[in-house]
C-alpha cells in the first residue's frame, strides 16, 4: 500500500506547489470561504509583527491564534508554504494509518458477531469483506489529499489545517487505544478551536469498548476509566494553557482565543450561520442568541452518544461534522476534514437516499459562493441576502448529507440484525424511515 | 502688493441681488466694497480648507497660475482676514461641510514660519466666538484680532430690507469705517485698531493677541500689513554689497525695528532624519516556554513508548 500512497502524496505536493506559485495564491487567501478570522494567515503574520514592534498581539482586535502558533510560526514562518503542505501530508498519514487500524478492528468485530450469531441469516451481501475494505485508507488519504477544499485551505496558508492535523492525530491514537496520547492531542485541539471538547465522548466511548469495558451507568470500571481519561484530559488542558501563559507573561490570549470564539463579535461573512444572524439582531438579544448557537453546537453530543454508543467511531464521524457545520467561523478546511472520512462508510452506498442530490447541491453552492459574493460586493447588484441564501443552502446540504449518513447506518445495522427482507406482523413488506 | 480673495458665496452676481454687481456696507450705498478692480481667486467650491492651507503654505500643484499663489518670503507682511460663515469655539466652518479648526491654523502658520514665509503676520478674524481660532498660534510674529470672545456670538450690522439680508457685520463695519479714514502716510498704530468697535457699538467683546509679536503694539503702523506700503530709503551714497553687512547696518536711520535679530526655528536637523531609526530588537520566546514545551513533549513520548529508550539515548 505504500506507493499508490506515495504517488498520491506526490500529485498533492505537486498541484500544492503549483497553485503557490500561481497568482490564485493571493486570490484563494482573500477569500472568506477559506480565511476566517480564527486562521488566517494575514492575522498571523500581523501578529508575529506587532509582536517584534514589542506590543503584544493580543492587544488588537486581529490576532485570535494561541500562543503555541506563535511559537511555532516564530522559527518557521520564512517557510510557511513547507509547513502546511507538511501538515497536510501528516493529515493524510495519520488518517490513513488510523483507518487502515480501524478497518482490522471492524472486520475483527464482525466476524466475533458471525460467530456469535448475532446476525439475521439472509444478511449475507450486507456483510464486509476484506477485499472491498483493502483499498478504503487510500481513498481517506486520497480524499482528503486531493479535494479542493483542503487545497484551497493549505495555498491560503489557513491554520485549520493545524487544526486538522491535530484532530487527525487524535484519531490515530484513540483508534490505536493509547488513552494518554488522545486525551494529550484532545487537549491540544480543544486549547486552538474549543469546540473539539465535543470529541471526548465519542473517544471514551471507543476507549471503553476497547478495554471491553461495558457502558452500564453502573457500573464501577465504567467510571473509573472515564474519571481517568477526563483526568487525563483536563491535566494536559490545563497544563497546555498555563504554559501559553509563560510565552507572553500574561492572560490576555484566553479573551482574544476563547472569548472570541464563544462571543462572535466579528461578523465578517463567511460559510457558517452566525454572521448574518448576529448582523441584524438587536444589542437586547444578542446575548441569548449567542448561548443558544453556541448550545447547539454541544447539544447533539449526549442524544448520539446515547443511540451511538457501539459506533464511536461513526459518532466521531458525526461529531466533526456537527462542529464543522455548526461552529462559529467554519471554513472549507473543516468540511474538508469530516469528508475525508467520507469513504469509511461507502458500503452504506446501497442505503443512501439523496446523495446526488446533496452532491449537486454541495457542488453548485462551492461554485455559486465567488460569484455572489463578486455580485454582492464588487458589482453592488445583489446584497448580503444572496451570499446567505448559499451559505444556508451549503449548510443544509452538510446536514442533510450527515444525517443521510446516519440513517443510512442505522439501516444497515437494523437490517443486520433483523434480516434485509422486513415484515410486519400481518406479513406485509414494511418499510424503515428515521423517526 | 498681493491679495488672494476667497468668496464661498457670490453675492455680488447672485440672481436674487437686486443691485446686481454690487456689494455695499450699507443701505445708504456710499460704499460699493466690490467695486470695479475685485478679483476673486478662489470662488464657490474652490474655497475649502485644504485650498486655503495649500495656499498658506505654499504646497500647491505646480499648475496654479500665479494670482492664486501666495508668493510671499521671509520679509513679506501678511494680513490674513476670514469672516462670514459660522465659527464655533475651536473651528471655523467652510463651505457648510467642513471645518477648520484653531490647531490646524496654527500648526500651518508655524509651517510658513519655519519655510520663512513670512516676516510679521496680521490674522483677523470675525465670527462667533472668534477669540478661539488664535488661542492655539504658537509661532512668533504673529498677531490676532477678534471681534468676540469664546462664548459670544458676533452680531451682523442692519439689514437691508430691498435686498433682505444684513449687509454686513458689526465688526467688519467699524473696522472698515476705521480703515476707510487710513491713507499710507498715516501713522496710527495697532492700538487704535484694538479700540474699534468697542462693546458698546458691537455687543460681542472685540479680542487681540500680541504675546507672539516682537515689537510693542503701539509702535506697530497700519500700514505695515494693510495699503501695501513700503519701507522705501532713498539715498544719494554709493554702497558697496560685500558680505560684512555689519557696516551697511549702522548706516539705517534708526528705526522702530526690533535690534535684536529675528530668529527662525530651526530646521530640522538633517542628520537626524537620514539616520536611521536603530531596529528594534526581535521578540523571542522566553526560555522558560521552551524549555517547558520541550520538557513536556519529551514526557509524552517516553510515556508512550516506554522508558526503555532512555537506555538508547544516554
Amino acid at each position: 500500500m505504500a506507493a499508490p500512497l506515495v504517488l498520491v502524496v506526490l500529485v498533492a505536493v505537486t498541484v500544492r506547489a503549483a497553485l503557490y506559485r500561481s497568482s490564485l495564491a493571493a486570490f484563494i487567501s482573500e477569500r472568506v470561504e477559506v480565511a476566517s478570522p480564527l486562521n488566517a494567515w494575514k492575522r498571523v503574520v500581523e501578529g508575529l509583527a506587532l509582536l517584534d514592534l514589542g506590543v503584544s498581539p493580543y492587544s488588537g482586535a486581529i490576532f485570535h491564534e494561541t500562543p503555541l502558533i506563535i511559537y511555532l510560526f516564530h522559527f518557521l514562518i520564512e517557510y510557511a508554504e513547507l509547513v502546511f503542505m507538511i501538515t497536510d501530508l501528516l493529515t493524510a498519514l495519520a488518517l490513513y494509518l488510523a483507518i487502515q487500524d480501524f478497518n482490522k478492528v471492524v472486520f475483527k468485530k464482525q466476524k466475533l458477531l458471525i460467530e456469535l450469531d448475532k446476525y439475521a441469516p439472509d444478511v449475507a451481501e450486507l456483510i464486509r469483506t476484506p477485499m472491498e475494505m483493502h483499498y478504503i485508507p487510500l481513498k481517506v488519504a486520497l480524499f482528503y489529499l486531493l479535494n479542493p477544499y483542503t487545497v484551497m485551505s493549505c495555498v491560503a496558508k489557513s491554520t485549520c489545517a493545524i487544526n486538522n492535523t491535530i484532530i487527525a492525530f487524535f484519531v490515530l491514537a484513540t483508534i490505536k487505544g493509547s488513552a494518554f496520547l488522545s486525551a494529550v492531542f484532545l487537549a491540544l485541539a480543544t486549547y486552538q478551536s474549543l469546540y473539539p471538547l465535543t470529541l471526548f465522548a465519542p473517544a471514551l466511548l471507543y476507549l471503553l469498548q476497547r478495554q471491553f469495558i461495558p457502558i452500564k451507568l453502573k457500573s464501577k470500571s465504567f467510571w473509573l476509566y472515564t474519571m481517568q481519561y477526563a483526568a487525563l484530559y483536563l491535566c494536559s488542558l490545563v497544563v497546555i494553557i498555563c504554559l501559553s501563559f509563560f510565552l507572553l507573561n500574561s492572560w490576555d490570549f484566553i479573551p482574544s482565543v476563547y472569548g472570541f470564539i464563544l462571543s462572535v463579535p466579528d461578523l465578517t461573512p463567511n460559510i457558517g450561520l452566525f454572521w448574518y444572524f448576529f448582523a441584524e439582531m438587536f444589542e437586547h438579544f444578542s446575548l441569548f442568541f449567542v448561548c443558544v448557537f453556541q448550545i447547539n453546537v454541544f447539544f447533539y453530543t449526549i442524544p448520539l452518544a446515547i443511540k451511538l454508543k457501539d459506533h464511536p467511531m461513526f459518532f466521531m464521524f458525526v461529531q466533526l461534522a456537527i462542529i464543522s457545520i455548526f461552529k462559529s467561523y467554519p471554513t472549507v478546511g473543516d468540511v474538508a476534514l469530516y469528508m475525508a472520512f467520507l469513504p469509511v462508510w461507502n458500503h452504506l452506498y446501497r442505503f443512501l437516499r439523496n446523495i446526488f442530490i446533496l452532491s449537486c447541491v454541495l457542488i453548485v453552492c462551492s461554485l455559486l459562493f465567488p460569484v455572489l459574493w463578486h455580485l454582492w460586493i464588487y458589482a453592488g447588484s445583489a446584497n448580503s441576502n444572496f451570499y446567505y441564501a448559499i451559505t444556508l443552502t451549503f449548510n443544509i446540504g452538510q446536514i442533510l448529507l450527515v444525517s443521510d449518513y446516519f440513517y443510512a447506518f442505522l439501516r444497515r445495522e437494523y437490517y443486520l440484525t433483523h434480516g434485509l427482507h422486513l415484515t410486519r406482523q400481518d406479513g406485509t413488506e414494511a418499510m424503515l424511515v428515521l423517526k | 502688493s498681493h491679495i488672494v480673495l476667497m468668496l464661498a458665496d457670490d453675492m455680488a452676481c447672485n440672481p436674487r441681488n437686486p443691485k446686481p454687481a454690487t456689494v455695499f456696507s450699507h443701505k445708504n450705498m456710499e460704499l460699493n466694497v466690490y467695486g470695479d478692480d475685485v478679483e476673486v481667486d478662489y470662488r464657490s467650491y474652490e474655497v475649502t480648507v485644504e485650498n486655503f492651507l495649500r495656499v498658506l503654505t505654499g504646497r500647491i500643484p505646480p499648475s496654479t497660475p500665479r494670482s492664486k499663489r501666495l508668493l510671499s518670503d521671509d520679509r513679506s507682511n501678511i494680513l490674513i482676514y476670514m469672516t462670514g460663515s459660522h465659527g464655533g469655539n475651536g473651528f471655523l466652518k467652510f463651505q457648510d461641510s467642513e471645518e477648520i479648526t484653531n490647531v490646524e491654523l496654527a500648526d500651518a502658520f508655524e509651517q510658513m514660519w519655519q519655510k520663512r514665509r513670512y516676516n510679521e503676520l496680521l490674522f483677523i478674524i470675525d465670527t462667533c466666538q472668534g477669540a478661539s481660532m488664535y488661542e492655539r498660534f504658537y509661532s512668533p510674529n504673529i498677531m490676532a484680532l477678534a471681534s468676540s470672545q469664546v462664548g459670544e456670538d458676533s452680531l451682523s450690522h442692519q439689514p437691508d430690507l430691498e435686498i433682505g439680508v444684513h449687509l454686513m457685520d458689526r465688526y467688519t463695519f467699524y473696522v472698515l469705517e476705521f480703515l476707510e479714514e487710513i491713507h499710507p502716510a498715516s501713522q496710527t498704530n495697532m492700538n487704535d485698531l484694538f479700540q474699534v468697535c468697542p462693546k458698546s457699538l458691537c455687543v460681542s467683546t472685540p479680542g487681540h493677541r500680541t504675546d507672539l509679536f516682537q515689537r510693542d503694539s503701539q509702535n506697530v503702523l497700519i500700514t505695515d500689513f494693510f495699503g501695501s506700503v513700503r519701507k522705501v530709503e532713498i539715498t544719494t551714497e554709493t554702497i558697496s554689497l560685500d558680505r560684512d553687512l555689519a557696516g551697511f547696518e549702522s548706516k539705517l536711520p534708526k528705526d522702530e525695528l526690533a535690534t535684536e535679530p529675528l530668529k527662525y526655528a530651526e530646521q530640522l536637523p538633517v542628520a537626524q532624519i537620514i539616520h536611521q531609526k536603530p531596529k528594534q530588537k526581535d521578540w523571542h520566546p522566553p526560555g522558560g516556554f521552551i524549555l517547558g514545551l520541550w520538557a513536556l513533549i519529551i514526557m509524552v513520548f517516553f510515556k508512550t513508548y516506554g522508558i526503555k529508550h532512555m537506555k538508547h539515548i544516554f
